[in-house]
Parts: structure tokens; sequence; C-alpha cells
């Protein structure tokens, strides 16, 4: 007994304590340091801020050239409010997707007809930039 | 006769209908003049044609021309798509799409760092 806890007493590696730090095995004279990484919270998007989205989003429709800038509001609707056609909205919507780096589904970019819509729909989305 | 056809709600859902096929292929026919147009002045260029294009074909007022003219629309859209075609990256058919998946919830992982 007593020469064992000798033995082992010899044998022990200084380990440092580190935080979060597991010594295994250190009968082998390594010593391994095992770091804990939790993955799910680096993988994630950032959500974008919805009043920066919506000042770029602003940005983009006022200078747009169909459009008189001083009637751009964050609430404008742009087929009523603007007086924009539905194939002007879609040039629109194209050119905020070009100025956020993104794709937006067929069926979805329909339905876009407000500049609420457009921020709502930035802003909720992971991976605008 | 044509007051009455233009009040029924067929003849709307159906003019509804052609006017979402008409903004859809507007948006992918621009998207595919951006793929095919490399520099930015031509791409003003193209698209400003294709707007004329379109607005060309604005005023008309019988289903049957509006559905024929979609559907030759349409069709040389399908012969002009680009082979290659701009995709961001996440989106699917990008290259990124579903490269890092998000693994599952309360997953670590433990690195061995032999000293």
């Amino acid at each position: 007994m007593a020469a064992r806890s000798v033995l082992l007493k010899h044998l022990r590696v200084n380990a440092k304590p580190l935080p979060h730090n597991i010594n295994l095995n250190s009968s082998f004279g390594l010593s391994f340091n095992v770091v804990r990484r939790l993955f799910s919270e680096e993988v994630r998007g950032s959500f974008l801020d919805k009043s920066e989205v919506t000042d770029r989003v602003v940005a983009v429709v006022k200078n747009f050239q169909k459009i008189d800038p001083s009637k751009v509001t964050p609430n404008a609707h742009f087929g009523n409010g603007l007086g924009l056609d539905s194939l002007d909205t879609v040039e629109i919507v194209m050119a905020l997707e070009e100025e956020f780096g993104f794709e937006i589904p067929d069926n979805e970019a329909d339905k876009i007809n407000t500049i609420g819509l457009a921020v709502e729909f930035i802003a909720s989305h992971p991976q605008a930039k | 006769m044509s007051a009455a056809v233009a009040s029924t709600a067929a003849y709307l859902a159906r003019r509804a209908a052609q006017k979402q096929r008409v903004r859809i292929l507007y948006r992918r026919a621009l998207k595919d003049t951006l793929n095919w147009a490399v520099h930015r002045h031509l791409f003003y260029r193209d698209a400003s044609d294709l707007r004329e294009r379109f607005d060309a074909n604005k005023n008309v007022e019988d289903l049957d021309t509006i559905d024929k003219i979609i559907y030759e629309g349409e069709a040389s859209y399908n012969k002009w798509r680009h082979p290659d075609p701009y995709i961001v990256p996440w989106a699917p058919g990008g290259s990124k799409f579903t490269r890092n998946p998000t693994p599952p919830e309360g997953v670590s992982l433990l690195i061995f760092i032999i000293q």
C-alpha cells in the first residue's frame, strides 16, 4: 500500500490547473489538455439591426431614378405612395437583394410591396450582410 | 359586354394571376441579364431594353393575347438562360449551401491538445 502510493506520487505529473481542464492518463508521462468547445453558438448568423436596415433600404430607394426622394418614408407603399409600377417594384427588390448580398425566393419577392415588409424580411434573415 | 366581363371575380382573378406571372418572369429575366452582362454598363443598357419590351405590351386588354405573350416571354427566357448563373453562396444551388449545417443543440467538442 505504502509502496503503491510512493510509486504513484513519483509518477504523477504536475498538472497546471487551468480552467476547464481534465488531466487524463497522467501515468503516460504526457498530459492531455482537453478543451471543451460548444459549437452551436458559433455557427448561427447574425441578424441585422432594424434601424440600420431601414436606413439602408431608404437610401437604396432614394437613389432610384423614378422616385421623388422627398416622398420616401419608412412606411411608404411602393405602388400607392410612391407611384411605382409593379415592374418597378421588382427592380427595387432586386436592388435590395444586391445591396444586402441576399437571395429572396421568387414567391416571397412577389409579396413585398411596401418598405416595411422589405425591412422586416431583411431583418429576420440571418444571413443579411 | 366588356364592362360586365371586366367586373367578374374570375376575370380579376385571372388578371391577377397573369400579373404575378409577369412579375416573376421580369424578375428572372432581369437576373438572367445580370448573369450574361458581366460589366455593369452593359447590364444597364440590356435592362432598359428588357424593360421597354415589357412596357410595349403593357396596355393589352384581351386575356388570351396576354396569355400568349406571357407564354412567348417564358419560352424566350428559357432559351436564353445562363448555364452557370450566379447564386448567392448560402442559397440552394450555391457553393456554401449546407456546407456547415448547424450542429444539434448542446453538442460540444472535446479537443485534445498534447503538450
